[in-house]
């Protein structure tokens, strides 16, 4: 009883969830994390990161339950579940909030990264002009299908390697001994920083929209959870690594302590390597950026069938410019970017669980598909 | 869709020259700053540039620029503590100033005891500082420093005074760059320092480090003494240490390799003990006519070890005299200390027990008996 399945043309490889889930989980959160992680718990901080990191495998597992479940009743994706569980109107409800959900999550993950440019390169950037720009480019991206977004995700995975290799420039300024005394701090301080950690992790639940495009689902799953682990290895050296560079008066202070401490590496002739890494960190944007326009486009089109993608793309990227401008500064950019934490937590933790246990429940009435 | 793709096109071309271009040929340079201190919250700040107009080819008639169109080199004036010279300058630059690759930052002693908050808060805020910045201390006027012609080296004195600093950090000067200084100023439990520099006669001399409290400079590690504090400060490998054993006769040490490790007991006592092993690898550079051979090396040894015990017990003693934590004990006592106590720690750390045991080992004395 396979409905609309989607044809083996425009279906990736199972190890192309690997680079999606990786990629679109390192975000924009990468070059500021290590600040309101050690806020609450210090020198401690990696260990929030460490427990974020294993909850985020916690919430894959649950994910892949959930569409594993739901391969037996059609097209596995969040849209279809919400209209199979929830009926049309309230699905149709439940979807149009994911769409917007998703949207302004984009639109403002790209504003943070203008933010960055701004403060550090370019305080005259233009951002109707980049934003413009920027969206052309993802508009021919996002036309090309879904294995055009996979190749941009294989290709920013590849080229930010030695982005994390050049880390290890830092190690030489950096004082180990900040990292003692170990476990230093009560379980309440702790959990406040795993709070702040989630989410930097945020981004593979993504997968609840593009699980249908992968080809043998049933062998992505270890990708799935490499994917994870190696966002987690990631995330865990920056953090190590940054509590270990800083003192704890000056992480206070430092915005965007990853970029910070790029700022100390030079080379000859290669001055301001931070300022080559942030423009570089334009490839870390622009798949996850892809993605979610695919994504939101296509729940567009799948709730309202009258719209075709291209329009619905269309839509989806004046919504972004707009957005962008109208968070005109840096205090409203820290407000959202806090809100969608938050939003991002409750959807990853506590939606996607009541879902599956929705799930559950509707199977236990309605009895197994035929 | 021909039509198409040329209009993104000159859309692009459109968008070409949108932001201000940095072109290194028409901008100026700023490679070092001199602050002096005149009192009342005024400075007199001092920027210099160095010139990269290339000079007349003498092979061409005419050709190139006339060796004689040199761009200015330095520029001086009297503004408020804590304002960007850049800034300042700019009415008065031939063409605009970029700070983007300042190499030195120079602060003459008044404004140094004076206080550099204000300073530090505006070099940690600007993006385009590079963090390898190099920081001192002048004993004297950082003008004249900056603006004197008469150097026996022909480069700017902006890359003189950073080559100076750079390579003694290598030896027995500790690092301090703006990292390193920012790290300290900023941190908890520790102290900022800065190596102090002097213009004696045509050339620049190191002459010590600075510690300070908070942001004022309070006390003066003079230059023999500046061995002691990198080996408790840091790792290193190519520091000299001359020791005079008796009257008149010396013996000098190249170190080949120095760690020092920390323990600390009672971390929130009223007086920690804090514990230092420094060890020391290390070959005899020069020595006094026999007085050191494989057979009696032991003996100087034990000597060495333990005046260097001495002086490193006196040093922090003065530091504690001084309440000033250059080398970062307290955060020392913190890593070693589980709930540790840092409000009260200001007032405990000058009752802290500093033990020192040094370990010298001299793995070779030369190529002659």
């Amino acid at each position: 009883m396979a409905l609309n399945k989607i044809n083996e043309t425009h279906q990736l490889g199972p190890m192309s969830s690997f680079f999606l889930i990786q990629v679109t989980q390192i975000g924009i959160g990468f070059f500021s994390f290590q600040q309101p992680l050690s806020r609450f718990s210090a020198q401690d901080a990696w260990v929030a990161c460490l427990i974020g990191g294993l909850s985020s495998l916690g919430v894959m597992w649950l994910i892949l339950r959930l569409l594993e479940n739901e391969h037996k009743y059609g097209r596995a994706d969040l849209f279809s579940i919400h209209t199979r569980i929830f009926g049309k109107w309230i699905g149709g409800v439940l979807n149009l909030a994911t769409i917007i959900f998703f949207m302004l999550y984009a639109a403002i993950y790209l504003r943070s990264y203008i933010e960055i440019l701004q403060v550090w390169i370019f305080p005259q950037l233009s951002i109707l002009v980049f934003t413009a720009l920027f969206c052309l480019l993802i508009a021919y991206i996002v036309l090309g299908g879904m294995r055009t977004i996979g190749g941009i995700f294989l290709l920013s995975f590849v080229y930010m390697i030695p982005l994390y290799a050049e880390t290890v420039f830092a190690v030489p300024g950096a004082h180990f001994s900040n990292l003692l005394p170990l476990f230093d701090h009560g379980p309440k301080s702790l959990l406040l920083s795993v709070f702040y950690s989630i989410h930097i992790y945020l981004g593979s639940e993504m997968i609840l929209f593009y699980y249908p495009f992968i080809k043998h689902p049933e062998q992505a799953k270890k990708w799935c959870y490499f994917a994870l682990l190696d966002t987690l290895f990631i995330y865990l050296m920056i953090m190590i690594l940054g509590t270990a560079y800083f003192s704890q008066g000056e992480m206070k202070l430092t915005i965007w302590p990853t970029v910070t401490f790029w700022k100390s590496i030079t080379f000859p002739l290669f001055e301001h390597v931070d300022m080559i890494n942030i423009v570089y960190m334009i490839w870390i944007l622009l798949p996850s950026m892809a993605l979610s326009a695919w994504i939101v486009s296509r729940g567009i089109k799948l709730t309202f069938p009258v719209i075709r993608q291209k329009y619905a793309l269309i839509f989806v990227l004046a919504v972004f410019i707009v957005v962008a401008e109208i968070v005109y500064n840096g205090e409203l950019v820290a407000t959202a970017n806090a809100l969608f934490s938050k939003l991002g937590f409750c959807f990853n933790y506590i939606y996607i669980p009541l879902l599956l246990l929705c799930q559950w429940i509707v199977k236990k009435v309605k009895g197994e598909p035929a | 869709m021909r039509i198409k793709i040329l209009l993104l096109c000159l859309f692009l071309l459109l968008l070409t020259g949108c932001l201000p271009s940095n072109i290194i040929d028409d901008i100026l340079m700023v490679e070092a700053e001199g602050y002096d201190y005149l009192g009342k919250g005024q400075i007199m700040g001092t920027a210099t540039m160095p010139n990269y107009v290339e000079s007349g080819n003498p092979g061409s008639q005419g050709a190139g620029l006339p060796s004689t169109a040199a761009m200015m080199r330095y520029i001086s004036g009297v503004t408020y503590d804590g304002k960007s010279l850049v800034d300042k300058f700019q009415p008065e630059g031939q063409r605009q100033l970029k700070i983007g690759k300042i190499r030195v930052m120079l602060f003459d002693d008044k404004l140094a005891r004076h206080g550099l908050s204000k300073q530090l808060d505006f070099r940690n805020r600007d993006p385009d500082t590079p963090r390898d910045l190099t920081l001192a201390v002048v004993e004297g006027s950082t003008r004249e420093m900056l603006t004197a012609a008469d150097y026996q080296t022909q480069i700017p004195v902006s890359r003189y005074i950073q080559d100076l600093i750079q390579q003694n950090s290598q030896q027995n000067y500790p690092d301090s760059d703006l990292a390193q200084i920012l790290y300290s100023y900023y941190g908890e439990y520790m102290d900022a320092f800065m190596p102090i520099i002097q213009k004696q006669g045509d050339h620049l001399a190191l002459v010590g480090v600075a510690a300070f409290k908070k942001d004022k400079y309070v006390m003066k590690i003079d230059g023999d003494d500046v061995f002691v504090f990198k080996m408790l400060f840091q790792p290193f490998d190519q520091g000299v240490y001359d020791y005079e054993f008796a009257r008149g006769k010396h013996i000098a040490l190249r170190n080949v390799h120095t760690s020092a490790s920390f323990k600390v007991r009672n971390g929130n006592s009223s007086s920690p003990d804090i514990y230092a092993r420094v060890k020391i690898s290390a070959q005899v550079r020069q020595a006094f006519p026999g007085s050191i051979s494989k057979k009696n090396a032991d003996h100087i040894t034990k000597l060495l070890n333990r005046h260097l015990e001495w002086e490193a017990r006196q040093l922090v003693h003065r530091f504690q005299t001084y309440r000033v934590d250059p080398l970062g004990l307290g955060n020392t006592v913190r890593s070693f200390t589980y709930r540790f106590d840092g409000h009260s720690w200001p007032d405990r750390y000058p009752h802290a027990r500093f033990h020192c045991r040094v370990n010298v080992n001299i793995v070779q004395t030369g190529i002659s008996q």
